[in-house]
């Protein structure tokens, strides 16, 4: 548009010179992955349990995205991919010194239906609403590892089974056992915190 | 389908993993079936509430700060 009826203005500004290739890779690197930070800040945090491995761990899964970043597909699922980084990362150099895995039989955790003992005095789960933040957290901090990272994914990321089981690299049938356990578990713990608070009744079965 | 079925889809259906065609199912089946449908509202609610709660934090600015001067400043 500047071409035509140039106005009598003066010399019209130099055109921005073209970025550099380093320019171009670190502003895709901000707009793909950076963005994801809070997720894989989320993420990092429930896996090591404490705010300072959660730090290092995040930095330390960026380093390793902006160096392998020429093997991202552009425009295909950054998130994915970076907390499959992530999750390399944890299993291969903090799990052994932050938490130990997982030694529970998970398929003999039997999981309780909360919903039954309630569905005469609380059958809206009203109470869920009187549970603050903190404990939610603790409450899946003290879930068996499996069972926490499939609801960290789904449950407060919002991925999808096939994305969790990428991501798992388990069969989907797998993340949606562990889903289902790791609910129930979720539901029961916190059920009784709010029977031991006084938030509900509940029922003595 | 029976209250058996529609509870073996619960959370696939909450999660809206099913296909149209069996998500059509459990929703015929909810319909007509107060206790089911009392039990996916309380599920969905619980989900709704898991996911509310922990999203309340995210990163720290200063590790923002910390990525973007190891990653960017040579």
């Amino acid at each position: 548009m500047a071409a035509q009826n140039p106005p009598s203005s003066p010399t019209p500004a130099a055109p921005a010179p073209p970025p550099k290739a380093g320019e171009e890779r670190k502003a895709a690197f901000e707009k793909e992955a950076l963005v994801h930070l809070d997720a894989l800040y989320r993420v990092a945090l429930r896996l090591t349990g404490n705010a300072s491995d959660a730090d290092d761990l995040v930095q330390e899964t960026m380093l390793k995205a902006y160096r392998a970043w020429d093997q991202y597909q552009p425009g295909t699922n950054a998130k994915g991919w970076l907390l499959t980084i992530l999750r390399h990362s944890f299993i291969n150099e903090y799990r052994r010194r932050t938490r130990h895995p997982a030694t529970v039989d998970l398929d003999a955790i039997e999981p309780f239906a909360v919903f039954e003992n309630l569905q005469d005095e609380d059958p809206q789960g009203r109470f869920f609403d009187q549970i603050v933040d903190d404990e939610v957290l603790r409450a899946i901090d003290q879930l068996p590892e499996q069972f926490r990272e499939a609801v960290v994914l789904s449950d407060v990321e919002g991925m999808s089974y096939e994305e969790v089981a990428r991501i798992l690299e388990v069969p989907i049938g797998t993340v949606k056992s562990r889903l289902f356990r790791a609910r129930r578990l979720l539901q029961a713990k916190l059920y009784e915190y709010a029977v031991s608070n006084g938030y509900i009744k509940g029922s003595h079965a | 389908m029976n209250c058996q079925d529609a509870l073996k889809h619960l959370y696939e259906f909450l999660d809206k993993e099913l296909t149209p065609e069996v998500e059509r199912e459990v929703r015929a089946h909810l319909e007509k079936c107060r206790p089911c449908d009392d039990c996916f509202d309380f599920e969905e609610a619980f989900l709704a509430f898991l996911h509310a709660r922990c999203r309340s934090r995210g990163a720290p600015p200063e590790l923002k700060q910390r990525i973007l001067s190891e990653l960017f400043d040579e």
